[in-house]
């Protein structure tokens, strides 16, 4: 306490409270705070917590040290070492009838004047009180005071005189005959009392370190050393003590004392206080001067006696409780790991040191966390519906709602993801359109288009290219016909409009079923504007009147329908003029492009083409209609690009699902992590070598790997099996061949294990279905086969019911289930004791029983496996 | 989005790593306290300890499941040098009955001569492979040749890294196409020191483990993305299953989930105090501003959990 920089102390026993001492004793009392509001005069402390003082005690000046009275009764007192050496009691309690009032305004002084550094409270008997002065050549520097001896009746008069006296200094009891006097010409800079013996006293001397033992005041043990400052042993371990100097610590094992068993890292600054933590074994807290970060020490280091081979691990950490230097800091003596600092101008903060926390993520996106010695777990189920969810939840809901899985009516996987994601819907639809095209194409006729369909616009685009142009004109109805308007039609721009959905089968230009379906979605801007692209502008007006009209239509629509009607063809007329201003302001892109469309010059589209609000498959069918075959081209390239940067599904329907489809879906995964949507677009009609390209195998790899992580093993079939449609070579081969004891062939009558082997097994002279298979000897050898540990008939026949332990409700059961009954036959056995039988007969054994059903088996066949024992994910869900 | 609710953990010391299995379904605990605990989840999500046991000679610092096709094992590492591999074996009918289940240890492996801060076993497509790291800097790979006799490792490749080493991961890569990874991260706290996080990659022509570590050698290495919000060192990071949700603990006592939006920009999604209570945004965003201070190096720990991210061919 050099100066007026404050020091801060916690109370041993009342533990909201705690005493800021500078030239006077502050006393303050922590009360929780929430919010933002504070009651009148308390002083904020934390985000939770905040200060109101107490009382002040101003009685005793030219402090130097404070230590609080270990005991609790009376509350508040405080020993306080002033700099010409003498001792004060003080107290800043407002218990004024405590019967240990007397003890209040008691002074200790030594013969010769000189600075007090430090006093300590004995642990054991709370009436000692030592005291480390500055050195003196007659006298001793460390002094032992007994605050009950000397008491005499004449002192304490009366407890009220002795209030009414409290104020003068003098007027107190004045001891001046130490219990102990220790350490002669020498000086004191620290003291702790050592828990071990009510008697010995560590102290920190002018250049060693002391423990005087006071059984026998002649002996002391001492060790040369620097680190004399701030002793203080380890509360956990009463052999650790800590010193230091300057800027190094150093600790000590008291029992070998001959040198520190380590010194911390030295700091470029003079340290000016050190503690270990009450409420954490092995943590060290130091603070350095004019330093605004208190340097943690967590040693992961159990002293013993003999040990010295374990190197102590330290884990150093620094904290900054608050903005400003750092004057001082106390732990709180039991809240974990809490401490309040307090800063040269006087500010104080209560800080907690935070441990550190290890986190882990389960696979269901639920995050689990260790705090100290507490676990939290918190998951994002349940939470607010509306709010976005992470990928991985969503892919999870969409493998349960069957999503990718729809084959036939492929538009619909959208609406099973959710039908919430625009570029989804898009590519589903995209899909969609090229399987139907696909399915329309006649079988018979070796076109080259059928290959053509899966690889995108853009390769349909190219291979139409320097192709002689065939097609009509169509004529511009219902207004002054526009001359140029687009090239005429050739097959591979009817094909693409087709995949965009404008038009349907057949080569019938008509986009009038398109319109109704979007008319019926309420899709009226797009409806009008795709009218309007087909050059039909009466039947766009007619589109946005009815908008306007329907329920929850926009009123406004029928004012664009008005300005549509007044289309002009002339260059210079206010119509174009206002209408190209004004489309700026419309907030919906399909009207914005519409009036782009009609002030467009012929030949440049842009105000359409690069509208990035309208979707892809209308842009494209725009330029499919309009555009000349090289820029056309020269467009599609373009925007290919730029979907395949962005990742940007509606980019499928250009690129198909070639190479540039893994290309776009790449940057599509880096920037969702969507994996599943990947997967089955890839599987929905992909060229076995685009399938077979790493990036692809990696989705598929990954995505199955996630649904066996969420135990959505019969989604993982299911997907597994949808994959091998397409790409048959990623059929498991056969797993598991039952071979005859005896002439060790396979005794296998299934033809699904067969086919990787080129062989039927028709050589065994065995036809027909297995489970109708009444054959109970191997085919190879006729040997029988095994017999079922349970009902003792050779393997092979069919099961009747489970005999003895069944219940009437299994019967029922197998009645009903056929297949269930089928599986029963099957022969099963454990691969660690190899006993077995028929399934349905050792299932109904092991719903009852642990151990095998062979005698003098103590196998636990069941228990084995820890995985077969896990529930199915998708069987639990509601 | 995220509610927290307390576990009765019931260590006795600080706890130093929660893992989780495979399924999901099964959690390990390690601590200070020397012990591992196995948790089981119930039909009703509830976490239920099944085995508890005291594993090492001093504070447990990590633990991890190795792919449930291995069975169940569990490898832990300690201060105590060693690390141990653990297999869960079908003890006698009444500890099921109790709930309680059996773990032995199938080995330790001893090789560190200093603490072993970090173990984990290699994607399953690698067989049964254990990488540690020790203080010492260094990583060893060890491998069980027969994946049915847990007790026969046999150390495989031993890297110097020439920095106390805290943390590695693998590349989670389930695919050949990438040969194997992996990401050694270092609680070295001198400022000098530039390569904190070093990657190490196993060439199968030189049998060798290559390395490239910070600079862009091999490997393009480019900050995404960079948080502040911590003010302080920050602890352990995690992905989440996908590798789209990055949770991170720091100094400041608070878990932090990061997300990017479809700009690539990493945005803080969800702040939870350590003590599971819920942080009022305006005043979480006060205290400290300046940046971080003292050694701050993010631990690698388990990052790289997802699975998802395609990987641009390097």
């Amino acid at each position: 306490m050099s100066g007026s920089k404050p020091d801060i102390l916690w109370a041993p026993h009342q533990l909201d409270r705690f005493v800021v001492c500078d030239s006077e004793l502050s006393l303050y009392q922590v009360e929780p705070a929430g919010g933002s509001e504070l009651k009148a005069g308390s002083l904020r402390l934390s985000e939770d917590t905040a200060a109101t003082l107490l009382s002040i005690n101003s009685e005793t000046p030219y402090m130097k040290c404070v230590a609080w009275y270990l005991s609790y009764d009376p509350e508040c007192l405080l020993a306080v070492g002033q700099a010409n050496g003498r001792v004060v009691l003080t107290s800043l309690g407002q218990d004024h009838g405590s019967r240990c009032k007397e003890l209040i305004g008691k002074e200790f002084v030594p013969k010769h004047a000189r600075q007090c550094n430090t006093l300590a409270w004995n642990p054991l008997d709370s009436s000692w009180l030592a005291a480390g002065l500055d050195k003196h050549r007659a006298d001793f520097s460390v002094l032992i005071w007994d605050i009950c001896s000397r008491y005499s009746p004449e002192a304490a008069v009366a407890p009220e005189k002795l209030r009414l006296s409290a104020g003068e200094p003098d007027a107190g009891v004045v001891v001046t005959k130490p219990l102990y006097e220790l350490g002669q010409n020498d000086a004191c800079l620290s003291l702790c009392w050592l828990p071990r013996d009510q008697k010995l006293l560590l102290a920190g001397m002018h250049r060693n370190l002391a423990i005087f033992d006071l059984r026998n005041t002649s002996q002391k043990m001492f060790v040369n050393t620097k680190a004399v400052q701030g002793v203080m042993v380890d509360p956990h371990f009463q052999d650790r003590v800590a010193s230091f100097y300057e800027g190094q610590v150093a600790i000590w094992d008291l029992r070998k004392f001959e040198k520190p068993v380590l010194t911390l890292t030295e700091q470029p600054k003079p340290l000016t206080k050190v503690a270990w933590c009450p409420t954490r074994t092995g943590l060290l807290a130091t603070l350095t001067r004019d330093s605004d970060i208190i340097r943690l020490y967590d040693m992961q280091h159990t002293p013993t006696p003999i040990a010295d081979e374990t190197e102590p691990t330290i884990i150093e950490r620094s904290v900054q409780p608050c903005d400003n230097y750092i004057a001082s800091f106390a732990w709180h003596p039991t809240s974990q790991n809490r401490m309040i600092v307090v800063t040269p101008n006087r500010a104080m903060s209560d800080f907690t040191v935070f441990e550190r926390i290890s986190l882990a993520w389960s696979p269901v996106t639920s995050l689990m966390w260790a705090c100290g010695r507490h676990l939290y777990e918190c998951t994002e189920e349940g939470g607010d519906p509306a709010a976005d969810k992470d990928i991985a939840t969503k892919m999870r809901l969409r493998a349960l709602s069957r999503y990718g899985l729809d084959t036939e009516q492929v538009w619909r996987n959208h609406v099973l993801a959710g039908n919430e994601d625009p570029q989804l819907k898009s590519l589903w639809y995209t899909l969609y359109f090229m399987k139907q095209y696909t399915e329309d194409l006649d079988p018979k006729s070796p076109g080259h288009k059928g290959s053509l369909v899966y690889a995108g616009i853009k390769t349909i685009v190219k291979s139409s290219l320097g192709m002689a142009e065939t097609g009509s004109r169509h004529p511009w109805s219902g207004a002054p016909e526009k001359p140029g308007e687009g090239p005429s039609l050739s097959e591979e721009r009817i094909l693409a409009l087709q995949l965009c959905g404008w038009i349907n089968k057949g080569t019938d230009v008509d986009v009038g079923p398109f319109l109704s379906s979007l008319v019926q979605e309420g899709e009226w801007e797009r409806a009008a504007a795709v009218a309007l692209f087909n050059l039909d502008i009466r039947r766009a007006i007619q589109i946005l009147n009815e908008g306007a009209s329907s329920e929850k239509g926009d009123l406004n629509l029928n004012v664009v329908a008005m300005a549509l009607s007044g289309y002009t063809d002339e260059k210079n007329s206010l119509w174009r003029e206002m209408c190209s201003t004004l489309r700026l302001q419309l907030s919906d892109p399909y009207l914005c492009v519409m009036f782009a469309f009609l002030t467009s010059e012929p030949g440049s589209y842009d105000g359409v083409l690069y509208e990035s609000k309208v979707a892809v498959r209308d842009r494209v069918a725009f330029a499919c209609k309009f555009l000349s075959d090289a820029q056309l081209n020269r467009y599609i390239e373009k925007l290919t690009n730029e979907m395949k940067e962005a990742g940007n599904l509606e980019g499928i329907l250009l690129t198909g699902l070639t190479k540039d489809g893994v290309d776009l879906m790449e940057s599509y995964v880096d920037r969702t992590g969507d994996v599943q949507t990947a997967s089955y677009c890839m599987l929905q009609g992909s060229p076995l070598d685009v399938l077979k390209d790493e990036r692809v195998q990696y989705w598929i790899e990954n995505y199955r790997n996630l649904l066996d992580a969420w135990r959505f093993w019969h989604k993982r079939a299911e997907f597994d099996i949808h994959r091998s449609k397409l790409d048959p070579s990623s059929k498991p081969l056969a797993q598991v061949f039952v071979s005859c004891n005896f002439c060790g062939k396979s005794i296998s009558y299934s033809c699904s294990a067969v086919p990787h082997q080129g062989r039927g097994f028709s050589q065994y002279g065995v036809s027909g279905s297995p489970t109708k298979s009444k054959v109970t000897s191997c085919p190879g050898c006729r040997k029988p086969l095994p017999r079922c540990a349970l009902c003792l008939i050779n393997m092979g026949t069919p099961v009747s019911s489970c005999p003895g332990g069944s219940k009437s409700d299994e019967k029922v059961d197998l009645s009903k289930d056929k297949k269930l009954a089928q599986f029963n036959n099957w022969f099963t056995w454990c691969h660690n004791c190899r006993h077995g039988g028929h399934a349905g007969h050792m299932l109904s054994w092991f719903r009852d029983h642990a151990e095998c059903p062979v005698s003098a088996c103590s196998c636990k066949c069941m228990q084995l496996d820890t995985t077969g024992n896990l529930v199915p994910a998708e069987t639990l869900q509601p | 989005m995220f509610v927290a609710r307390s576990i009765a953990a019931d260590h006795k010391d600080l706890i130093h790593d929660v893992s989780f299995d495979f399924h999901g379904r099964r959690m390990a605990t390690c601590s200070s306290d020397q012990s591992v605990k196995v948790w089981d989840k119930s039909e009703s999500g509830d976490w239920h300890c099944t085995a508890s046991w005291k594993t090492h000679s001093g504070s447990v610092w990590r633990v991890t499941w190795a792919h449930p096709e291995f069975g169940q094992v569990l490898a832990s590492c300690s201060f105590d040098r060693t690390a141990a591999v653990w297999e869960e074996i079908v003890g006698e009918s009444n500890d099921k009955l109790r709930g309680q289940s059996h773990w032995v240890k199938r080995t330790t492996l001893v090789d560190s001569r200093t603490s072993v801060t970090d173990v984990k076993f290699a994607p399953k497509h690698m067989g049964l492979m254990l990488a540690t790291c020790s203080a010492d800097g260094v990583v060893r790979i060890y491998e069980a040749p027969d994946v049915m006799n847990l007790s026969q490792w046999s150390l495989q490749h031993e890297i110097s890294c020439k920095l106390s080493c805290s943390c590695i991961s693998w590349n989670p890569s389930s695919s050949r196409a990438h040969s194997p990874m992996i990401a050694v991260g270092s609680d070295d706290n001198s400022p000098n020191v530039s390569a904190k996080v070093q990657i190490y990659e196993y060439n199968e022509n030189t049998r060798k483990e290559l390395t490239s570590s910070g600079g862009p050698t091999k490997f393009e290495i480019h900050i995404v993305a960079q948080f502040d919000n911590h003010n302080s060192q920050v602890w352990r990071v995690s992905w989440n299953i996908t590798g789209t949700v990055l949770a991170s603990s720091g100094d400041d006592g608070c878990v932090r989930l990061w997300k990017a939006n479809y700009m690539d920009n990493w945005k803080c999604t969800g702040i939870l105090k350590g003590n599971g209570s819920p942080v009022n945004g305006s005043s979480s965003q006060q205290g400290i501003s300046n940046a971080s201070l003292g050694s701050n190096n993010p631990n690698l720990q388990n990052s790289l959990n997802g699975s998802s991210a395609s990987r641009k061919h390097s």
